[in-house]
């Protein structure tokens, strides 16, 4: 696949730092006092990429299906810990039901996309298994982090509606059920917006990177059209079960609500 | 005069019961201050009592109340509903036996109507017949609020004319008891009165128990209520 990649040399990688330059540039030149943030960015992209790249090489050529899950249950536990950190709330705990059921969610649909649909072989083949569920726990996490900021948000801010219907008979479900819609459809919403927009603002990464990389653009097509699919079920998916699960807990023994 | 262990017949009852609200974790100093609600508090209250609760401000009679439907749970003794444990009763179940009323009335999105039968949506209530329009429109009635149309947006309603949509509500789950949190501190005279009243007559009429919490001086007309003073965790019962 990569017959068509025309290799970037060490010094020519440098040259980028250009942009960099440019970058901090403007920043001197209107006092905007990002000088010392550029230049941690650039550092840490430089190392984390180069991490990266040595890491997957490494895995590449392992190529042993224990290490790819063991690497992919990592992505997962810091996109977790990532979306974790975006939600501000204290009284519920939910630490440990994010981080089982995204690590679970995502590898399901991961698994389903590089076994079932790219029917890679084997199904955890790392070059397709990594890089596809690395863009599930990406995108995921924000829809993750959109849709339990909300339900926590609303679950407070209606606190005395839920309250009213628990009093009315309603179950702990009952009584958060619009809540809990409102919370599964904002984490859903951004996904099927990109559907809208996709091929129309921009190429997307995934079918950038193959056709950078030599593929025929009718076939990187293919690819991006199943990444997008692909994230739409993962942002449901995993919205609607995190929701449910960390809604529960929400709710103490009664059903007694534990955010006012 | 304190009441001490409850009788088994009493419709209502605490036995012991120490309330503190929980420590904020992360919030303000002032909100991580645990501060002793109920001090092993005592209550009996029998089937068709009318019961006065009055306190300082703050003394924990919106929590004393809030303990009977399981909206609080107390760190130890017990709350009892005809001589069971409220924590051993379904909670849906427990709260159309025993109705709450919030302080401030709470309307959901929709028509007068739809708010009457939002109790009738859950799963509690599944086997309960649907009330028709002329029943609600009777209820309503009762409550000197039969001039407020069926289809009318509820969050349109005044305070007082919500206040008695809410009451209404709750008497349609046909709870055995109503707690009712200062029901009438927003009310216009008028709103009040009709509150007050159906308040007297679920006693009278139905035989249910009333716990109402005013700090307002209230005198009932046609009960003869039962008044008990919250101050400092216990609660004292006052000679009429």
């Amino acid at each position: 696949m990569d017959a068509g990649v025309i290799s970037i040399a060490p010094w020519r990688l440098l040259l980028a730092l250009v942009f960099t330059l440019l970058a901090g540039g403007c920043s001197l030149a209107l006092k905007l006092g990002l000088g010392r943030d550029i230049l941690i960015g650039t550092v840490r992209t430089f190392a984390q990429l180069f991490l990266m790249g040595w890491v997957l090489g490494f895995v590449f050529a392992v190529d042993s299906p224990w290490l790819v899950l063991a690497l992919f249950l990592v992505m997962a536990a810091a996109a977790a810990h990532t979306a974790r950190g975006r939600v501000k709330e204290s009284a519920v705990s939910f630490a440990w039901p994010m981080y089982g059921s995204m690590a679970a969610v995502y590898l399901l649909i991961t698994v389903t996309v590089t076994g079932g649909i790219v029917h890679a072989e084997p199904w955890w083949k790392p070059q397709y298994f990594l890089p596809i569920g690395g863009m599930v726990l990406g995108n995921s996490m924000n829809s993750v982090a959109v849709a339990l900021d909300r339900l926590f948000s609303d679950l407070r801010a209606r606190a005395s509606v839920v309250e009213m219907q628990l009093c009315l008979g309603a179950d702990a479900a009952e009584a958060s059920a619009d809540m809990t819609r409102a919370a599964v459809r904002a984490g859903m919403i951004p996904s099927i917006n990109s559907m809208m927009a996709v091929g129309l603002v921009s190429i997307p990464g995934m079918m950038t990177g193959q056709i950078l990389g030599g593929s025929d653009p009718t076939q990187a097509i293919r690819y991006q059209i199943v990444v997008m699919l692909m994230l739409v079920g993962a942002t449901a998916l995993g919205s609607t079960v995190l929701t449910l699960l960390i809604r529960r807990r929400c709710f103490g023994p009664g059903d007694r609500p534990l955010l006012r | 005069m304190p009441q001490t262990v409850p009788a088994v017949t009493a419709h209502l009852a605490l036995s012991h019961v120490r309330f503190a609200h929980a420590r904020a974790t992360g919030g303000s100093k002032a909100e991580g201050e645990a501060r002793q609600i109920l001090d092993d508090a005592d209550l009996e209250v029998r089937r068709g009592d009318f019961v006065l609760l009055t306190g300082p401000s703050g003394a924990g009679k919106s929590t004393l109340l809030r303990l009977f439907c399981r909206l609080e749970e107390p760190q130890e003794g017990q709350v009892l509903l005809n001589g069971q444990p409220v924590s051993t009763l379904p909670p849906a179940g427990l709260r159309r036996r025993v109705s709450y009323l919030q302080q401030t009335p709470t309307v959901s999105a929709g028509s007068v109507r739809q708010n009457l039968l939002l109790p009738f949506t859950f799963k509690a209530a599944a086997n309960e017949p649907k009330p028709s329009d002329a029943e609600l429109a009777a209820l309503l009635g009762s409550l000197a609020a039969g001039d407020i149309p069926l289809d009318q947006e509820a969050s349109t309603l005044s305070v007082g004319q919500r206040q008695r949509l809410c009451l209404a509500r709750a008497l349609l789950t046909r709870p055995e008891a109503l707690l009712l949190d200062e029901p009438t501190s927003a009310l216009d005279p008028d709103s009040a009165s009709a509150v007050l009243t159906a308040a007297e007559s679920f006693c009278l009429d139905s035989g249910g128990t009333v716990l109402l919490v005013s700090h307002a001086d209230f005198t009932p007309t046609r009960v003869s209520p039962v008044h008990y003073r919250l101050e400092g965790g216990r609660l004292a019962w006052m000679r009429a």
